[in-house]
């Protein structure tokens, strides 16, 4: 419940807003109707955008379906070459890209045993 | 209940009820424009598309007026983010292209007075005063609670009370 003095500013507040903004509302009807024709848009664009969406998602799988499947064999060079690294300071060896497998230095020639041990 | 001119997507909301408070919610989406009738219309059949689509669905909880109300006003804040956001970049960048709103002409003190309140209480002081809601219902709009509500519509009324007496003194 709203005090006399309450309603006396609110009177004043009404007839203020009559008189500066609440003069043209526009019809409902008029209005109604463009949000109706807007809400129709609406579901016209989201319609087509599920139907493209749908067309692309179906040419894709039809795509991935007709394409050859990969071979699942590996070249065994293609992975010698996917393995092999060159160390960053072989260039400061005298012989660059030695293979340490096929040089590797014979330091114990010998398994005879020369007195009572191993040479 | 379900009336005969409900709307498909939001069963609880009828046409015909949607048509009673048309005038208030168009008041309401109005100041939430700084009076530009257009954008405010843009603002009311927006709300009324988010209404038909079912996007912001009423279930009775509140009065379907101050549910209406929330839509307009969420729909604003968000619609003026956007807008603030892009009017800071050209006015960083080409601030000869900002034009400043137009004010509604101010031909009496009580409109100046309530213009110049803080936007808060201005909004608390519009719903109640003009819009016929409860404090409880304009705070649910405003999104505060009852108490910071109530807060602000006592500070608004006391402002406008001293502002009218100011203005009524000078004139």
């Amino acid at each position: 419940m709203m005090s006399e003095l309450d309603e006396a500013l609110r009177e004043q507040l009404l007839h203020a807003w009559r008189q500066n903004a609440g003069r043209q509302v526009p019809s409902f009807d008029q209005s109604w109707q463009a949000a109706a024709k807007r809400h129709a848009a609406g579901r016209r664009n989201y319609r087509r955008f599920a139907a493209v969406a749908a067309i692309t998602a179906a040419i894709v799988i039809t795509m991935n379906v007709q394409l050859p499947a990969e071979d699942p064999f590996i070249e065994v060079a293609d992975l010698l070459e996917t393995t092999y690294w060159v160390a960053p300071s072989d260039v400061l060896l005298p012989h660059r890209e030695f293979d340490i497998y096929q040089d590797m230095p014979v330091i114990f020639e010998s398994t005879k045993p020369a007195g009572g041990t191993l040479l | 209940m379900r009336d005969n001119d409900a709307l498909d997507n939001n069963p609880h909301v009828s046409r015909s009820a949607l048509e009673a408070i048309h005038s208030q919610v168009f008041g309401w989406a109005l100041s939430r424009c700084d009076f530009d009738h257009a954008t405010a219309e843009d603002l009311m059949q927006q709300a009324y598309v988010e209404l038909l689509s079912g996007n912001a669905r009423f279930n009775n909880e509140s009065s379907l007026k101050t549910f209406v109300f929330s839509v307009v006003q969420n729909l604003a804040r968000s619609r003026f983010r956007r807008i603030s956001s892009r009017l800071r970049l050209i006015r960083q960048y080409r601030p000869d292209r900002v034009t400043e709103p137009v004010e509604p002409v101010a031909d009496d003190g009580v409109w100046h007075a309530v213009r110049a309140l803080p936007a808060r209480q201005r909004d608390i002081i519009e719903l109640v005063f003009c819009r016929e809601l409860t404090i409880e219902q304009a705070s649910a709009v405003m999104g505060v609670s009852i108490g910071t509500g109530r807060v602000h519509y006592e500070r608004a009324k006391k402002a406008l009370r001293s502002r009218l007496q100011h203005y009524a003194e000078e004139k």
